[in-house]
């Protein structure tokens, strides 16, 4: 618990430091190209289309995606759960390595390495709250507009961060000491993608005790807490209280477990490198 | 006068392995597989303010480790180092990105070293003007010539202002202009008074900068003391040395290497 408080007082002290380190990311990623940042957000919209056409077209048809009470037509449905999945996957697959990666960096410096996953994150979290935003407009033209329900989204979007956070706080350790841990994550995570209702949810029509383990996954959460925000319009925390009352827990059984093995390895990372 | 850094029978052994398997093996069972290797062997002595200290020894004598321990980059194995005053290792190329701009450089290692943002903005217009890189500050270091870099880099260092400086062949790079500039930045530190570790080869800068010497064999501390009296034996030994066939320098250094393992079957 004391390391967990540790953890959070250094990533608030480091707001600052996380923010501008995050802009320097994004630059030194983008600065060969002349679209720059633009890239950030026309990566995940290609991909977006690709899904659009293959699983929209080709597998679903003109379906349309009910939560029980109304429909959604399947691209909307699908372009809300995506977006948070463009960001939760890199910030994940980048986030793990980051320590690793960074450490030679700040080596020789007094630096709070748990903002190495957290600055990693943000700069994706830029690129995440301008797609959200993008595709924000696109339901707005299609005549889903803004609501009260956009302060759950806002919940939501900080949620994606959070979470994000707690589990790279886990991997980056962990990923350090065993190296293949970052491939078991890639894997794990391409697993999600198909075990989370982002292309697709059959849910409803399979056995309940599959239903129920599905939700496990804290990505089926975020999944429908932003189209629930962003389209159906109801309040998803609450209907489904039992599910925000787990996740949390899950956040903070994981912060817990990060932040006591970060501290545990920190000073041993330079012999691990 | 007072003493400033203490290090106090300092060991830093490093595990050893010849394969991935023994590696995984030793982290499921520590202590079965692979061995040990001490890269530095119960080191003391004792630094005080305004003490200028160089260390030298041959390559892989484990200067670089002493002077990381120091700094509190590397933690030891056993001992202790007690250290009175803020320290700051002086490393060239840490921090340095070739997609950023000079100007974005600095502001980016600055972060990285903690300083806030009023701080960041007070210090940017001396290291620009230390650095002596005009208008290539707007450029990305990917376009810098080696020596540039490094001038960028060393300008950073030197403005950290911090009470104990380690300095890891760090003026070995730059022109001559620039080597003198910096030694005179070093000799001003000096004489307000800060400790200071000089890592170098350079015996000639090592004699007219340092006050003590600590000289490293093998990992263990051969000699320490006033520069006059160690920089004599060392520089009797640098020569012997040479004059040794390449094949006694590697029975010599393999003496040595010998020494520091410690297998554990």
């Amino acid at each position: 618990m004391r390391a967990l408080i540790k953890i959070i007082k250094e990533q608030y002290h480091s707001f600052y430091l996380i923010m501008r380190l995050a802009k320097f990311q994004l630059r030194i990623d983008n600065q060969n190209n002349y679209l720059g940042f633009a890239w950030e957000i026309l990566n995940p919209a290609i991909q977006m289309a690709m899904y659009w056409f293959v699983f929209g077209f080709g597998v679903r048809g003109k379906e349309n995606i009910t939560n029980g009470h109304s429909e959604i037509p399947y691209i909307y449905w699908m372009l809300a759960g995506i977006s948070m999945w463009f960001f939760i996957n890199k910030a994940i697959l980048n986030g793990s390595k980051a320590i690793y990666q960074k450490y030679t960096m700040v080596a020789k410096m007094n630096f709070p390495l748990s903002v190495l996953p957290s600055y990693i994150i943000m700069g994706k979290y830029y690129g995440h709250l301008a797609l959200v935003g993008l595709i924000m407009v696109v339901f707005w033209i299609k005549g889903y507009y803004p609501s009260i329900y956009y302060i759950q989204l806002i919940y939501f979007l900080l949620m994606s961060y959070i979470l994000a956070f707690a589990i790279t706080l886990v991997t980056s350790t962990l990923t350090v000491v065993v190296r293949d841990i970052q491939m078991l994550i890639q894997s794990l995570l391409q697993a999600m993608f198909f075990l989370s209702p982002i292309l697709w949810d059959r849910s409803t029509s399979m056995p309940h005790w599959i239903q129920s383990i599905l939700q496990l996954n804290p990505f089926y959460y975020l999944a429908n807490g932003y189209r629930a925000s962003l389209l159906y319009n109801d309040w998803y925390i609450v209907e489904h209280w039992q599910l925000t009352l787990y996740n949390w827990g899950l956040i903070l059984f994981l912060l817990l477990i990060g932040s006591t093995a970060h501290f545990k390895f920190r000073n041993r990372f330079s012999d691990f490198i | 006068m007072a003493e400033s850094v203490i290090i106090k029978n300092v060991t830093k052994t490093y595990r050893m392995y010849k394969t991935k398997g023994e590696q995984l093996k030793d982290l499921v069972l520590p202590g079965k597989s692979g061995s040990d290797f001490n890269a530095i062997e119960d080191i003391s002595f004792a630094v005080e303010k305004g003490d200028v200290v160089g260390l030298v020894g041959i390559n892989g004598s484990g200067k670089s480790t002493l002077s990381n321990i120091i700094g509190g980059i590397v933690p030891p194995t056993s001992g202790e180092v007690i250290v009175d005053g803020e320290v700051n290792v002086i490393a060239i190329n840490a921090g340095l990105n070739s997609q950023l701009t000079g100007i974005e450089n600095i502001e980016f290692k600055c972060l990285l070293m903690g300083y806030s943002k009023e701080r960041i903005a007070k210090v940017m217009p001396e290291i620009i003007e230390f650095s002596e890189l005009g208008d290539f500050i707007y450029q990305p270091v990917k376009k810098y010539s080696s020596g540039m870099k490094s001038k960028l880099g060393f300008a950073i260092s030197v403005t950290a202002d911090p009470d104990i400086l380690i300095i890891d062949e760090a003026l070995s790079v730059g022109d001559q202009t620039f080597a003198d500039k910096s030694l005179a930045k070093m000799n001003e530190y000096k004489k307000r008074g800060k400790t200071i570790f000089f890592v170098s080869h350079n015996l000639s800068q090592v004699r007219s900068f340092c006050t003590k010497i600590a000289w490293i064999e093998g990992g263990h501390l051969r000699e320490f003391g006033p520069t006059n009296i160690v920089m004599k034996n060392y520089s009797e030994f640098i020569k012997k040395y040479h004059k040794l066939s390449p094949e006694d320098q590697k029975a010599f250094r393999d003496k040595l290497a010998n020494r520091r393992k410690q297998n554990n079957k």
